[in-house]
């Protein structure tokens, strides 16, 4: 009886490191999702996207919102990588959710969608708001387009909205094209034009404004053209992205399947933009696309392998680093534009843009400066829908040493060559001083 | 007219007067005074140069510029010692005193040469 037991225990030991399959940084895409809906007829009416994160490997929670069990750690542990909000009307969460958890859910790397929609909760708000996203201030606000409205039969009141605006990144939306306009029917919201975290994914038309579609319009609206935004993305300091849309309707598989026309153009879509725009959009935000790396930054004298303690001044040194981007399964080398590196000390010394062998390693040759202190080789890149990289290496630099200046001096030559005459001048003239009659 | 034709006669004929007086030195005191000479003109040469290229390694300018100037002196003061016409002290303890100093000179130069 003993015996099986310490078997079973010991089994169970072995195997229980095989049983941890989450998000570590090795592997930076996220697996455990916690999905929160208002109730669960939106898990079937958004089945589409729903399937296309089961087929891309994610393992999705669905619960309602107020579930009173619903909680995203236990034990100091986070028990999903990802969150998903596609309750708009949701008062209170369930459980021990609140917005100071989710916020420390994005806060410690972890990514968040959130989708509002026409009479979003003050919950969402305050969440968006603390994300950098601002809705507009009337619940029952929608974005109404009156140029640039999708052609449909029954909605007359051009709430919906066809919009091709999309933001000029591959990384973020894909290499490939969207050919059809996006379907979008719900709030819009503005950004802060000063944070330069946040980017407008989806922007609305100059001629959409904010309003209530069933009230007469009393004062000009406050949100209009092309500052509301109708999907964002930030990216957040310590690389968690969140992605934010003003339309839970846009993930439905009625809005996937529905052909689009807008308003004013002859071509008429058979299928919209609004798969293609979120699965991409998707794969950007749960690091699939766009995740750098930086491994092995090295700095070595040229013509040495190993890193010394500290430089002289004047000296040839060599600095490299590999950067790699992850694509899904694997970390690929990256292929950048221009990396550079800062001598830095106050003020850049020396900015030199890094070399690349297309196999992800970085690397530049400069001389050090003539000045001695203790710098830094900072490398700081920033580039849109990438992971931001900021590196930075202390190194000290000496002053040469007494023995390591040049011995003779070549404009001194003369000085020289006067005092040794003087000095031959002398024993000559002694001589002959000595022996004249 | 004729104070200044008496005033260029006046410098003529000092000028024939000194070389005159001149030439009745003896030998040995006209070969110190090459010596000075030789020394003064290494001491222009070497300001000269440093007026174009600049004052860089300035303790060897003024290392060699002390040495040419210090021989001048020291040379000087030996010819006033060896002079006939004064009788302070024998020549040879003042050709003794002029190698000993020249001796010092040098030191330092070389210890201020770099």
């Amino acid at each position: 009886m003993g015996k099986s037991w310490v078997i079973f225990v010991t089994s169970i030991l072995i195997l229980l490191p095989f049983l941890c399959n989450s998000f570590s940084i090795e592997t930076p895409t996220d697996h455990r999702v916690l999905v929160l809906l208002d109730d669960f007829a939106i898990k079937s009416s958004h089945s589409s996207y729903f399937n296309f994160l089961k087929s891309r490997g994610f393992d999705l929670d669905f619960k309602l919102s107020d579930d009173p069990k619903v909680a995203l750690q236990r034990y100091g542990q986070y028990l999903y990588d990802a969150l998903i909000l596609f309750c708009p009307s949701v008062e209170r969460f369930g459980g021990s959710i609140d917005v100071a958890a989710i916020i420390n859910f994005v806060d410690s790397g972890h990514d968040l969608i959130i989708a509002a929609d026409v009479n979003a909760s003050d919950l969402i708000r305050e969440i968006s708001t603390e994300c950098g996203v601002d809705f507009d201030e009337d619940p029952s606000a929608m974005v109404i387009d009156h140029t640039g409205y999708a052609v449909s039969e029954t909605e007359g009141d051009h709430t919906l909205i066809a919009s091709d605006d999309f933001i000029k990144s591959d990384v973020i939306l894909g290499s490939k094209k969207i050919t059809a306009p996006v379907l979008f029917q719900g709030i819009g919201h503005s950004l802060n034009p000063v944070n330069s975290l946040v980017l407008k994914v989806l922007s609305a038309s100059p001629s959409a404004y904010s309003a209530n579609p069933k009230s007469k319009l009393s004062t000009p609206p406050s949100l209009t053209g092309s500052a509301i935004s109708l999907v964002s993305v930030i990216q957040a300091r310590n690389n968690a992205r969140i992605l934010i849309c003003g339309s839970l309707r846009m993930f439905s598989n009625r809005f996937f399947k529905s052909g689009v026309q807008k308003a004013g153009s002859s071509t008429k879509h058979e299928k919209s933009g609004n798969e293609q725009f979120l699965t991409e959009i998707s794969k950007w935000v749960f690091h699939e696309r766009g995740h750098l790396k930086v491994v092995n930054v090295k700095h070595h004298k040229v013509g040495e392998t190993d890193e010394p303690p500290l430089y002289r001044i004047n000296d040839e040194l060599v600095y490299s680093v590999e950067i790699y981007e992850w694509s899904g399964k694997s970390w690929e080398p990256y292929v950048a534009d221009v990396v550079q590196v800062q001598f830095y000390m106050m003020s850049p010394y020396v900015l030199k843009s890094l070399s690349n062998d297309k196999k992800g390693l970085y690397s530049a040759s400069f001389r050090v400066p003539d000045v001695y202190g203790v710098f830094q080789f900072k490398v700081e890149y920033q580039k849109l829908g990438y992971t931001s990289l900021s590196l930075a290496k202390q190194i000290p630099v000496r002053p040469y040493r007494h023995n390591e200046y040049e011995r003779f001096i070549p404009t001194a030559y003369p000085y020289y060559g006067a005092a040794f005459s003087t000095m031959a001048g002398f024993f000559v003239f002694s001589f002959v001083h000595l022996y004249n009659k | 007219m004729a104070r200044e034709k008496s005033s260029k006669d006046n410098a003529q004929a000092l000028f024939h007067s000194l070389r005159s007086a001149y030439a009745a030195t003896p030998v040995n005191l006209k070969i110190i005074d090459l010596y000075v000479g030789f020394a003064v003109f290494t001491a222009l040469i070497q300001v000269v140069y440093m007026a174009t290229v600049g004052s860089f390694p300035f303790n060897s300018f003024l290392s060699g510029v002390l040495s040419c100037v210090g021989t001048a002196v020291l040379a000087v003061c030996l010819r006033i010692q060896v002079n006939k016409e004064f009788k302070d002290l024998p020549p040879e303890r003042a050709f003794a005193d002029f190698v000993l100093c020249n001796l010092v000179l040098h030191l330092v130069i070389m210890n201020f040469l770099g």
